[in-house]
């Protein structure tokens, strides 16, 4: 049953930092090749929780299903190779590495031909191939040879990007992946994250800030705060939802 | 857009114009005291003799040292206790050589194994332990060696404080009696050591070492099961050094156990700091630099060298964190913002990762 309708499902699942319950108690279903948006005020638990899915954080209780497998408590490094990728809310590169080389290492995991000494990178083909290619969809092309630490914000979020399109996840968690840029430069990437859902027949988990954006592209959002589920729904579901008006969107956000 | 692929010769131009220089140096210098080439070749001329003895010196320094910076350099390991992995080979080559009679190529095998060994020792803790804690762990494991060798009890096998002494060595490694043959041997192991790492540097496998010591949790997020691949530099930067410690055992006519102490650790981390961290160029560089200002100011100032030679490294790397090859590399930048960098670059080790 998990299987079939659900991509993503926890169960009771917890996170406590000492008495905080960052997480609290979350049951969440996932559908499969939807965009699923998470929004909550700041200190929800909403990286917390996109910590407990891609495997970064034990829960303290609770279980994760995916495929309708358990994959509670897998190493982190298997998780790209089931599938899951993740990007983060704080950039989170190869600072001293070239942008094109980001990337390239992001498709080079998932080679055969990693453990090999002597030959040069630059020859596995395909690797080469993907990193140029998704350069260019991020629109680091241009970029691709200076150090990713030299970016400006805008563009190191874009490589953030970059690196977890690259190994072709089936499920993408993205953790605010606008967060920080520069107003202008929003459509654009949030137009980009689209596009890979639809036409790639993939599910994208995103955290985002900017109302108008979630309501715009998600098919399904979740609402959390304090570490719980809130409320859950369709765009218009939510925005009618007494409750989340009066405890959360009106406080803190325009609609 | 790809990088054009240049020819080996192209790609190790420099190396290979250092192999040439220092296959003709000892004929040159022999020229200046008068000794025809044919003379050097067989091992006259006593100042090409002693120029040689202090570049096998200097080599061997170098072999280590770019060890050391496969692991700090390259993988972002900061290990103390890497003069373990020499000296055990140099003990191990002395004693073997001393109280069997093995064959010397199983005297190599058996090297090998130790060193692969220690290696595994070592990453035994890494998965628990990282950055400082891993430069301690790795300390104390080296100490116990160092009280080992050092101690009373077993100076029947080791010398203990005197050493370890009157071991035979092969003909044909023979220093004393064929000191350019082994001045030759030593340089080629050198310049092919520095090609395969240079090699691996740019390998699959390299790159993801070089992304472990630029942020590990991303690259184990990113699909690599990163405690293999420092593993295997752990085994790679093992071996190296235990070749750098047989060849020193064969060179020299004792053993003596300061080679295992942290001292000789820290020479290692300090050519490697001197030359250029992760360049292994730098440790080339570095060992040149450490050796012939050791050299020069015992022989000028005497013993009171040492302090002033610990003055200079302090200063040399206070204000060229990035060294000699890596301060060239980013000329650009002008000196402050490459001290600026280059100090932000040596204390990243000492960091742990962020979380998110
Ligand atoms: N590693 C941690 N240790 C202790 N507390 C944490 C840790 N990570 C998050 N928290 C706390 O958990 C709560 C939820 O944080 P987080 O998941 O980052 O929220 P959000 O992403 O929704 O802003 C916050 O109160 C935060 O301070
Ligand atoms: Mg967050």
């Amino acid at each position: 049953m998990m299987a079939n309708e659900f991509l993503f499902e926890t169960v009771n699942l917890s996170k406590h930092f000492g008495a905080l319950a960052a997480v609290d108690d979350v049951n969440l279903q996932i559908r499969r090749n939807t965009l699923h948006a998470i929004i909550g005020p700041n200190g929800a638990g909403k990286t917390t929780l996109f910590n407990l899915l891609s495997g970064n954080l034990k829960p303290t209780s609770g279980k994760v299903f995916y495929n309708g497998n358990d994959i509670t408590g897998q190493p982190i490094h298997r998780m790209i190779h089931i599938g899951i990728g993740r990007s983060f809310q704080i950039t989170n590169v190869f600072p001293n590495l070239t942008v094109f080389e980001n990337i390239r290492l992001a498709s080079q995991a998932m080679e055969k031909g990693n453990f090999r000494f002597l030959t040069d990178a630059s020859r596995l083909k395909k690797c080469e191939e993907r990193a140029w290619a998704v350069a260019e969809k991020v629109g680091l092309k241009e970029k691709a040879f200076s150090p990713a630490r030299m970016l400006p914000h805008g563009d190191q979020r874009k490589l953030e990007l970059g690196m977890i399109l690259a190994p072709d996840p089936s499920v993408l968690l993205l953790d605010e992946p606008t967060a920080g840029m520069a107003a202008e430069q929003v459509p654009e990437l949030i137009k980009l994250i689209r596009e890979v859902q639809a036409d790639g027949n993939k599910t994208v988990v995103l955290v985002e800030h900017n109302m108008n954006v979630v309501m715009s592209i998600s098919d399904t959002i979740t609402v959390m705060n304090l570490g719980k589920k809130l409320a859950e729904g369709s765009p218009e579901q939510i925005t009618s939802n007494k409750e989340v008006q009066t405890a959360y969107l009106g406080g803190l956000y325009e609609l | 857009m790809n990088k054009p692929r240049v020819s080996f010769f192209r790609e190790y131009r420099t190396i290979l114009i250092f192999f040439l220089v220092m296959l003709v140096l000892p004929f040159i210098i022999g020229l200046f005291e008068g000794s025809t080439p044919e003379l050097v070749w067989n091992n006259q001329g006593t100042y090409s003799k002693f120029i040689q003895g202090l570049l096998i010196e200097i080599f061997i320094l170098a072999l280590f040292a770019m060890s050391y910076d496969l692991l700090f350099g390259i993988t972002g390991l900061l290990s103390f206790g890497h003069a373990m992995f020499f000296a055990s080979a140099a003990y191990a080559t002395g004693m073997l050589l001393k109280f069997t009679s093995f064959p010397f190529w199983v005297v190599l095998v058996l090297i090998f194994v130790l060193s692969v060994a220690q290696a595994l020792l070592f990453s035994l803790v890494l998965p628990r332990v990282k950055g400082i804690t891993f430069a301690l762990v790795t300390l104390g494991m080296a100490s116990v060696f160092h009280i080992v060798v050092t101690s009373t009890d077993l100076s029947k096998y080791t010398g203990s404080d005197v050493g370890l002494q009157g071991y035979p060595v092969p003909a044909f490694f023979n220093a004393s009696a064929e000191k350019l043959r082994f001045y030759l041997i030593a340089l080629f192991i050198l310049v092919v050591t520095y090609i395969l790492y240079k090699s691996f540097v740019k390998s699959p496998t390299g790159r993801v070492c070089v992304a472990i010591r630029e942020n590990e949790g991303r690259a184990m997020m990113l699909g690599f099961n990163t405690a293999n691949f420092k593993i295997l530099a752990m085994i790679i930067s093992s071996f190296t050094a235990a070749v750098a410690g047989t060849l020193h055992a064969l060179y020299q006519p004792a053993i003596i156990p300061s080679i295992a102490d942290l001292g000789f650790t820290v020479t290692g981390l300090l050519i490697v700091l001197i030359g250029g961290v992760g360049t292994l160029s730098g440790a080339i560089i570095g060992a040149f630099v450490y050796k012939l200002l050791d050299f020069g100011l015992r022989r000028f100032i005497g013993e009171g060298a040492s302090f002033f030679l610990g003055a200079v490294y302090v200063v040399f790397v206070l204000f060229i964190p990035y060294g000699i090859v890596g301060t060239w590399m980013v000329r650009r930048l002008g000196w402050n913002q490459a001290c600026k960098q280059g100090w932000q670059r040596l204390l990243r080790v000492f960091k742990s990762p962020p979380k998110d």
